[in-house]
């Protein structure tokens, strides 16, 4: 261990320690592609309750949001996220957006909010979760909106990363870019490996709730 | 009082933090938009300021030195980042255009900060930064001049993120000397990382984590606490204390892996950041063994375990306002909405009442207490209805009731009957049965109460400046509580006359009953026509030109039922004959009219009443997220025909033409969200900005992030400023 500290690095430390530590280690990003992805039991915007082990059998899709963030609206602006959500659902896949956005942060919304905002979009998503204090997304290691895992019907998570291939704001880059979920998730249900099963998601930090 | 009043309403809504930024604000955007394409070598955005710098003391010369580069000022707390942004986050990107001979080389990056987020970590940059490029002269330019074109890409990011860009130019003297800014190149180089020659550094793997052992490090630095920046992005978890320690002269680091890492590189390049020493120092080290297999982790498998995240639905501890506050707002609330122009016309209904003769001071107490109880009765009455239709689902909101086109109708119908009543067209005596008049006459406290009734019906769905925040709050909370708030705010709105009531001067002041006083009640008749235009009015908006027909039809046929069984010149004959023929009148009428108070389908009516206006659009979520998006300032008006307080904002100010100016002028996107009849996107929305009824004003901040609310009373000079502001103070 190091043996002289100077206060800011103390501090920052001890900032460290407290975010990650008292979260205990164990629940911060644990999600590992080709592991059982983690259940979790939280509440849709209807306030129905979900679990990861409800949809056992099937593909699903975990998508974080944040409605305020340029870069989820580089994807629904543009109408890809969507899209990629309509061609996941149509063939039989549960896809579940996660918004973990701590109540009392600017880009907080409330439940109704968000499904109205879903719904606004013309999102197709199966469910919209409600994960206000982070606990999900901490499971899953998610930290930017939009954040993308594919989980295959034994339960095993299969990708994760990024939306696609060029990590910008600009809503003119998706028509060039490989959406590395809807690789993902053909060559899952071909039974496939997938090829490319992690990258690196981009996008606005999460903003998380300081653990309880 | 109305002085008062408008000073506490200008004061309080405007930070004094976004007053003085305001200069600061005004200036930045009279500069270059985020996205525009600039002229010169500066761009300045509401959170940068980006300058292309050179320096070429010796002129463009083969062999000689040409450093570009772009100069990052920050706004406090705003940052870019590295070339490894850490878990979120893009690097700033530099793309050339140089004359022919010359070639830029890759950013020198300066040794980044962490910038811990929550749970997360970036690497990056705050205050002032400057991202140089060498440049490597192979022919000097022919022309006098050097032409030196950027385009630049970056994230700035606090709480919230936004991508901005710039292109920038500068003319260099081909033969002359550029040294402006050597200062500033030095002082860059001075935050580069050192090249640690001599020193070696190699990675391994212990199970889920790297071990990094560098030896040969300069003495100077032993014992000193170091942290491993790896300056590839995704391989290790960047928020993960570092286990480190020296082993003599070797420094030895334990880091956690990235388990979502998507790299598996054979040299690992990094940056150790020295404690106390800006630069730090440059190490590349070499990858021995292989990368765990991210798939094979020995880790123990999380388990399928439920998280058990706790599926409350409300968390009343995240309220915006305590419970003793929002009580004390309403009460303050509901005296002002005495103020708000849609009170007004009810209030001379009121007025009316201190006039009565015979009146001794213990029936006018009488009088005052029935009104008050009239007031808060019909605000928890109206309370207990709306939480009662939210918790069945409805998305409602203050003011809910005038969203319904057949209550616009029944209020105007019974304005009209007062109206007529009040210029003498007819005597409710003669109306009612006889038993029902003498009632009336041994309680005329009934008419006080019926008069606060009224005063709800018509005049609460207006929100008053400190009603917003507590009506927010109170569709929150549990219903005893929510209650209570809407208790105290009817409390609020009856106090004034309560006191005015219990107060012996006044009555002593009032002029002794005469021959005025029926003029008096004469002239009362006309603040109730008023009412009835408006209320004409919003049916017009809700269910068009027919509906409007439908309703003054109805009018003239209930006016002539009223005058039929009322006229006290009538016998009693001509009463039952006329009053016959104008009760089927009115059925017939009724009948005619009841399908055209029907409201059309939501699109007819939102066109119509949304996007008439030139400048303004039809508000949606996703326009607003959309213009955010590209760095536009949004300014949404929630408001409602049915909302008088919201006709007057927007005829007083916001089509006023020095606002009209500053909306242009600052690129505003304004977005007009109509409430006048239901809308659940629009509940929702106000209910995220803890508002409840209209009027609301916001002003959505560029890139995204919370809006910030304006006052209930507009003024020019305060949306004014708003908007010069908002770019810059929005970011709280």
């Amino acid at each position: 261990m190091p043996r002289i500290f100077s206060p800011v690095r103390r501090l920052t430390l001890a900032a460290g320690v407290a975010a990650i530590g008292l979260a205990a280690p164990s629940v911060w990003a644990q999600a590992t592609v080709g592991q059982s992805a983690p259940d979790f039991a939280v509440t849709d915007t209807q306030g129905r309750k979900v679990a990861l082990s409800d949809f056992k059998g099937k593909h699903v899709v975990l998508e974080w949001v944040n409605p305020g963030c340029p870069f989820v609206v580089k994807h629904y602006g543009s109408g890809n996220m969507q899209a990629t959500q309509k061609g996941a659902v149509d063939k039989g896949v549960v896809w579940l957006t996660v918004n973990s956005t701590a109540r009392g942060h600017g880009d907080y919304r409330s439940p109704a909010d968000m499904a109205a905002w879903m719904q606004s979009q013309k999102a197709v998503a199966t469910a919209t979760l409600t994960d206000t204090d982070g606990r999900m997304g901490r499971a899953y290691g998610a930290r930017t909106t939009p954040h993308m895992y594919v989980i295959d019907p034994a339960g095993k998570l299969v990708y994760a990363g990024a939306i696609d291939s060029k990590p910008t704001a600009n809503p003119a880059d998706i028509a060039t870019a490989v959406n590395h979920v809807n690789v993902a998730l053909s060559e899952a249900l071909a039974g496939k490996p997938v090829s490319t099963a992690q990258t690196r998601a981009y996008g606005c930090t999460i903003k998380y709730a300081d653990p309880a | 009082m109305n002085a008062a009043f408008a000073a506490l309403t200008a004061r309080a809504f405007i930070p004094r933090r976004a007053l003085a930024l305001m200069g600061l604000a005004a200036a930045a955007l009279l500069a270059l938009p985020v996205f525009a394409q600039g002229t010169g070598s500066v761009v300045t955005t509401p959170q940068v300021r980006a300058e292309l710098v050179a320096h070429a003391p010796e002129g463009i010369v083969p062999g000689k030195p040409l450093w570009l580069g772009l100069r990052i000022q920050h706004a406090p707390h705003w940052h870019t980042y590295w070339k490894n942004p850490g878990d979120s986050g893009l690097p700033t990107t530099l793309t050339w255009t140089l004359p022919t001979g010359l070639a830029a080389g890759d950013i020198e990056w300066p040794t980044p900060r962490k910038l811990p987020v929550g749970p997360l970590l970036n690497y990056g940059y705050e205050d002032d930064l400057l991202l140089a490029v060498p440049v490597q002269v192979a022919a000097a330019p022919a022309e006098g001049t050097a032409e030196i074109r950027l385009a630049a890409e970056w994230l700035v990011c606090k709480d919230v993120c936004i991508p901005e860009s710039g292109e920038f130019v500068l003319q260099l003297p081909v033969q002359g000397s550029t040294a402006g800014h050597g200062a500033l190149f030095d002082a860059a180089r001075g935050q580069l990382p050192r090249p640690a020659d001599g020193a070696q550094a190699r990675a391994s793997f212990e199970g889920e984590a790297l071990v990094v052992r560098v030896s040969g490090l300069p003495a100077a630095l032993q014992g000193r606490a170091i942290e491993f920046l790896p300056e590839t992005p995704g391989l290790i978890a960047n928020a993960a204390p570092q286990q480190n320690r020296w082993e003599g002269a070797d420094w030895i680091a334990r880091i956690a892996l990235d388990p979502q890492r998507a790299d598996a590189p054979t040299a690992v390049p990094a940056v150790l950041s020295v404690a106390g020493d800006r630069a730090g120092w440059r190490v590349d080290a070499q990858v021995t063994g292989a990368w765990p297999a991210v798939a094979a982790s020995p880790a123990p498998a999380p388990e399928m375990s439920p998280i058990n995240a706790p599926a409350t639905g409300t968390d009343p501890g995240a309220a915006p306002l305590s419970l003793p506050l929002a009580l004390l707002f309403a009460l303050v609330g509901g005296m002002l909405l005495n103020l708000m122009p849609c009170v007004f016309p009810v209030l001379s209904l009121k007025v009316l009442s201190f006039t009565a003769a015979g009146q001794g001071p213990r029936e006018r107490v009488a009088g005052g207490v029935a009104y008050t109880v009239g007031v808060v009765a019909s605000f928890v009455a109206l309370a207990a209805v709306l939480l009662a239709l939210r918790a069945g689902g409805e998305q409602l909101g203050w003011g809910f009731q005038l969203q319904n086109p057949y209550v616009v109708a029944a209020l105007a119908a019974l304005f009209a009957l007062i109206a007529m009543n009040l210029s003498g067209a007819f005597e409710f005596g003669s109306v009612l049965p006889s038993s029902w008049a003498s009632a009336r006459a041994r309680h005329p406290r009934v008419d006080d109460l019926l008069t606060g009734v009224l005063a709800v019906a018509v005049a609460a769905p207006c929100t008053a400046p400190f009603m917003g925040a507590s009506l927010g709050l109170a569709v929150t909370l549990p219903t005893v509580q929510a209650l209570l708030v809407f208790a105290v705010l009817g409390l609020g709105m009856a106090l004034p006359y309560l006191l005015a009531s219990a107060w012996p001067a006044l009555a002593q002041r009032l002029p002794r009953p005469g021959p005025w006083m029926a003029h008096f009640k004469t002239l009362m008749a006309f603040p109730m026509w008023a009412t009835v235009v408006w209320l004409v009015w919003v049916l017009g908006q809700q269910v068009g030109i027919d509906g409007v027909a439908a309703l003054l039809g109805s009018l003239v046929a209930l006016a002539f039922v009223a005058w039929a069984l009322g006229s006290p010149t009538l016998g009693r004959q001509g009463r039952w004959g006329f009053g016959a023929v104008a009760a089927a009148c009115l059925a017939a009428t009724l009948a005619w009219a009841w399908p055209s108070l029907n409201p059309p389908p939501q699109s007819l009516a939102s066109g119509t009443a949304t996007a008439s206006e030139a400048g303004w659009g039809a508000w949606s979520p996703e326009r607003v997220a959309q213009a955010q998006g590209e760095g536009r300032t949004v300014f949404v008006d929630f408001t409602a025909a049915w909302c008088v307080t919201c006709q007057f904002n927007k005829r007083t100010v916001l089509t006023e033409a020095s606002v009209v100016d500053a909306f242009e002028s600052h690129n505003v996107v304004r977005l007009r969200a109509d409430w006048t009849r239901r809308d659940p996107a629009i509940t929702a929305e106000l209910t995220r900005l803890g508002r409840s009824g209209v009027p609301v004003y916001a002003l959505y901040p560029p890139g995204g992030g919370a809006p910030r609310l304006l006052s209930e009373i507009l003024s020019v000079d305060e949306v004014r400023q708003a908007v010069a502001s908002s770019k810059v103070a929005a970011s709280r």
